[in-house]
């Protein structure tokens, strides 16, 4: 796997990423602008009347046909948080065309269709169409409502709300329902025009590239028709709330419990990130981690129990489904993990399998095309450059000590439970 | 060695029948780092009453008894829990259980033959007490838990129950608490002597492997034991009438589900031809070009393609339609207008030759990661189906066999409807 950074212009990247182990190549625009209160919403809006129609293609259906002609690549479209960033992201994933039954470009006919969606839409009166505008707000507003759906999704997405209560990370990536009333196919349009010409735009395509696909981006008439641009979006996140042990439950008609634990490295340095990573992984990473063992094998508590580590944010967030009558005792054995590592109790095996499941995860990065777009955009967005060799090393070198610091520096920031 | 290839996706795998009974698939990739081993055993949720080849008594046994075993099968004499040594080497282990098979696998970019050597230790030696058999039930009842507040699962279930009258594939795959209490540690031995015997199992491997060498690491791991033949299940027999037509339940949740299915045959012969035929129809009648979800789409009543599916096994096949919707019935009511308008005015040509192309690319990306291979082959195999068969026999199905299909399987009368409303 290797990356080609080409300046298409000043704002705008193309990240090449050539892999020969994939049927396919995934191409993929990310356009990164700051999470703020008043465009939230708009965003999230964005993307969806986008994959309506473009000016060529006009209707969704339309845009289908073309895309199942292409041998069924696949479209898709998104809103992700990136720190106090809001991504949106469409990708295009396509039969490489070593594959296909006739001899077509298919590469070319996918970015050029891509491209479309995201910069040339379908306008009529110098707006949106209202229909899909309409359209899509409805489908917003479900979306936004969908939220309680996914029990265990809900609880997580709950507990980042009470730990960065008006803090840009705290909104719902989808942005909310009273927003919605007052966005119309023009105000919308209006803003997309904006949003175009100052947001931070990467193209990424990976896969087993042979032709000169630069040049395609480079000489695209829409892309042609961008700005240069000084890229907004924020580097350095708000800090959360300096709370501890903030308590919150909730009910729901629901028969398993659902626990999170919202913990807080706020002050570690950024060196610290692969301490940080490894400590995770023995508090919660995997079969091994002290959550699994001691909540679901030895107290037999839970059939989940694990955590995860928001680098973004250097938060790490515990999450199990338990029995609700046992919330007491799963927060006590919580507790005394997290006490039990701040005192050293783990041997020189914890740390080993620890790194272990860290390091396959990295390793694992080449073998999936999304990982690899998602980790060379981390990289741009941290504008540094490390080889995966290099990241493997700095996890390999952690050692004792500095896991007992990031566990000194652990807080508990927000004790969320959804019960019945 | 045999080898079949197909030169359409440049991938070929290799199969051996060992003389216990095992078969060994192979299927080798050279510029992936990753590699998948999965080790199945043809015993499922659906597989509760059997002949014991051993003692030729016919055997029952509570419902959710693969999956309790699954769970049990980590634990080894020594101590060592076999998930957490294969977790420690860094590899990524887990295991499933299905309607028709159990299977135990891990993926891994490093460390492969340590990895081996476990899997194929824990897999061969079971070790149940009455303490851990007692202490997995806590657990699989937070599991059983899980399911239950999973709205998507409910309806599932409840379309399989309108669907069949007695057909195992209606029971839960955990079983139920109750079911699960009366098991214990002779009954889960004498079970995975039964349905562990090598005759009755498969070893799926993808990744950069030379066939050859793989092949004999896998039997110089091998414990001795004798091909036992094949083992007798008993199913109830099943009337190919569909059970009720409509179920409905009440769950929180913010938009209700839906689920239409047609019930099908499963004694049909050319099963890969059929799934493939049933696969084009679903994407024109339902599919994101199609004029029915175009029409939904714009109404409100979708916001995302439904996922559609042909599910089948030895005695069970089935059509599914699983969306969310805020009106069901009016989804419903689309759907059959439209159904009846293509058996009316037969396949448009265009329409046709799209979705061929479409469901073509998505069998050739299915070759894009070891795993999905290697579960792949293992599923076909339990179903009596051989995977290269779905690109091969590719070119086979014309329109005139899938206007054929459309009546034999989309028949009004076998569909039934699930829904889960908001309470």
């Amino acid at each position: 796997m290797e990356e080609t950074k080409i300046d298409i212009k000043k704002g705008i990247k193309f990240h090449k990423i050539v892999s020969n182990k994939f049927k396919t190549d995934l191409i993929a625009v990310f356009i990164t602008v700051p999470l703020q209160r008043d465009t939230i919403t708009y965003n999230a809006l964005l993307p969806m009347v986008l994959r309506r129609g473009t000016n060529n293609i006009k209707t969704q259906q339309d845009i289908n046909k073309e895309l199942e002609n292409m041998y069924g690549a696949s479209f898709d479209c998104g809103v992700d948080k990136n720190g106090d960033n809001q991504v949106m992201k469409f990708y295009l994933e396509i039969l490489d065309n070593q594959y296909v039954l006739e001899n077509e470009d298919i590469l070319k006919q996918g970015l050029k269709l891509l491209i479309d969606i995201v910069c040339n839409p379908y306008i009529e009166n110098n707006a949106f169409l209202k229909k899909y505008v309409d359209g899509e707000k409805q489908n917003l507003k479900q979306l936004i409502e969908e939220k309680i759906d996914n029990k265990a999704k809900y609880a997580l997405e709950r507990c980042t709300e009470e730990m960065y209560k008006n803090k840009p990370y705290g909104m719902y990536k989808y942005g909310y329902i009273e927003d919605l009333n007052d966005i119309d196919e023009n105000k919308l349009y209006n803003y997309y025009k904006k949003m175009l010409q100052e947001c931070k735009i990467d193209i990424f395509i990976t896969g087993d590239i042979k032709s000169n696909i630069e040049d395609e981006i480079r000489n695209n008439e829409n892309i042609m028709k961008l700005a240069e641009r000084e890229e907004k979006y924020i580097k350095e996140g708000e800090r959360d709330i300096e709370q501890e042990n903030n308590i919150v439950n909730e009910s729901m008609n629901i028969s398993q419990g659902k626990l999170v634990i919202g913990l807080d490295l706020q002050n570690m340095e950024k060196e610290k990130t692969y301490s940080a990573m490894v400590y995770n992984a023995i508090l919660g990473g995997g079969s091994n981690s002290k959550l699994f063992q001691n909540v679901r094998e030895k107290a037999s508590l839970a059939y989940t129990a694990g955590s995860t580590y928001l680098k973004k944010k250097n938060n790490i967030f515990i999450r199990c489904g338990i029995e609700i009558s046992n919330y007491n005792k799963a927060v006590d054995i919580i507790k005394k993990q997290l006490k039990d590592l701040e005192k050293g109790e783990f041997t020189e095996e914890d740390i080993d399998n620890a790194k272990r499941i860290v390091m396959s995860n990295i390793r694992n990065i080449e073998e999936e095309q999304d990982l690899q777009i998602t980790y060379y955009y981390g990289q741009d967005f941290s504008e540094e450059k490390m080889s995966i060799k290099e990241y493997e090393n700095r996890v390999e070198n952690v050692n004792k000590e500095e896991i007992i610091d990031i566990a000194k520096e652990v807080k508990v920031n927000t004790i969320y439970f959804l019960k019945d | 060695m045999e080898i079949i290839e197909s030169l359409k996706i440049k991938e070929k795998a290799y199969i051996e029948k060992l003389e216990n009974g095992l078969t060994i698939i192979i299927i080798p990739k050279k510029n992936t780092n990753k590699k998948h081993i999965v080790w199945g055993t043809n015993f499922g949720s659906i597989d509760n009453h059997f002949v014991d080849p051993t003692t030729n008594k016919e055997v029952r046994i509570p419902d959710g008894v693969a999956h309790f075993l699954e769970h049990k099968m980590f634990e080894q004499k020594s101590g060592v829990n076999s998930l957490d040594k294969l977790m420690s080497l860094g590899v990524e282990p887990n295991a499933y259980t299905t309607n028709d098979h159990t299977a135990y696998y891990y993926e891994c970019t490093d460390k492969f033959y340590e990895a081996l050597d476990e899997l194929m230790d824990y897999v061969q030696n079971p070790y149940y007490t009455d303490e851990n058999v007692e202490k997995e039930k806590g657990i699989i009842g937070q599991e059983i838990k899980m399911y239950e507040d999973d709205p998507s699962w409910r309806l599932y279930i409840n379309g399989l129950d309108c669907m069949y009258h007695k057909n195992e594939i209606k029971l839960d795959i955990a079983g139920t608490v109750e079911s699960i209490s009366k098991i214990d540690k002779e009954m889960l031995y004498s079970c995975y002597n039964t349905f562990y015997n090598p005759s009755n199992m498969l070893i799926v491997a993808c990744g950069n492997f030379k066939p050859e060498e793989l092949l004999k690491d896998i039997k110089e791991r091998l414990i001795e034991k004798k091909d036992q033949g094949k083992i007798e299940r008993i199913y109830e027999k099943e009337d190919e009438t569909i059970n009720k037509k409509y179920k409905e339940d009440k769950m929180p949740i913010s938009i209700p589900l839906f689920m239409i299915g047609f019930k099908d045959n499963p004694n049909k012969e050319q099963k890969v031809k059929r799934h493939i035929a049933i696969e084009i129809l679903l994407n024109i009648l339902i599919g994101k070009s199609s004029k029915l979800y175009q029409e939904l789409y714009d109404e409100g009543l979708v916001t995302t393609r439904p996922d559609t599916g042909y599910e089948f096994s030895k005695n069970y096949a089935h059509v599914t339609i699983m969306g969310q919707s805020k009106d069901p019935k009016k989804v419903e009511e689309m759907f059959l207008k439209q159904l009846k308008e293509i058996k009316n005015n037969g396949i448009d040509d265009n329409d046709f030759k799209r979705a061929k192309r479409k469901i073509y690319g998505d069998y050739v990306i299915e070759y894009n990661d070891v795993g999905d291979i290697a579960r792949i082959f293992l599923s076909d195999y339990m179903k009596g189906v051989q995977s290269f068969d779905y690109i091969e026999d590719f070119d086979t199905v014309n329109k005139q066999y899938v206007e054929q299909m459309l009546k034999e399987v989309f028949d009004e009368e076998k569909m039934v409807m699930s829904v889960v409303n908001c309470e």
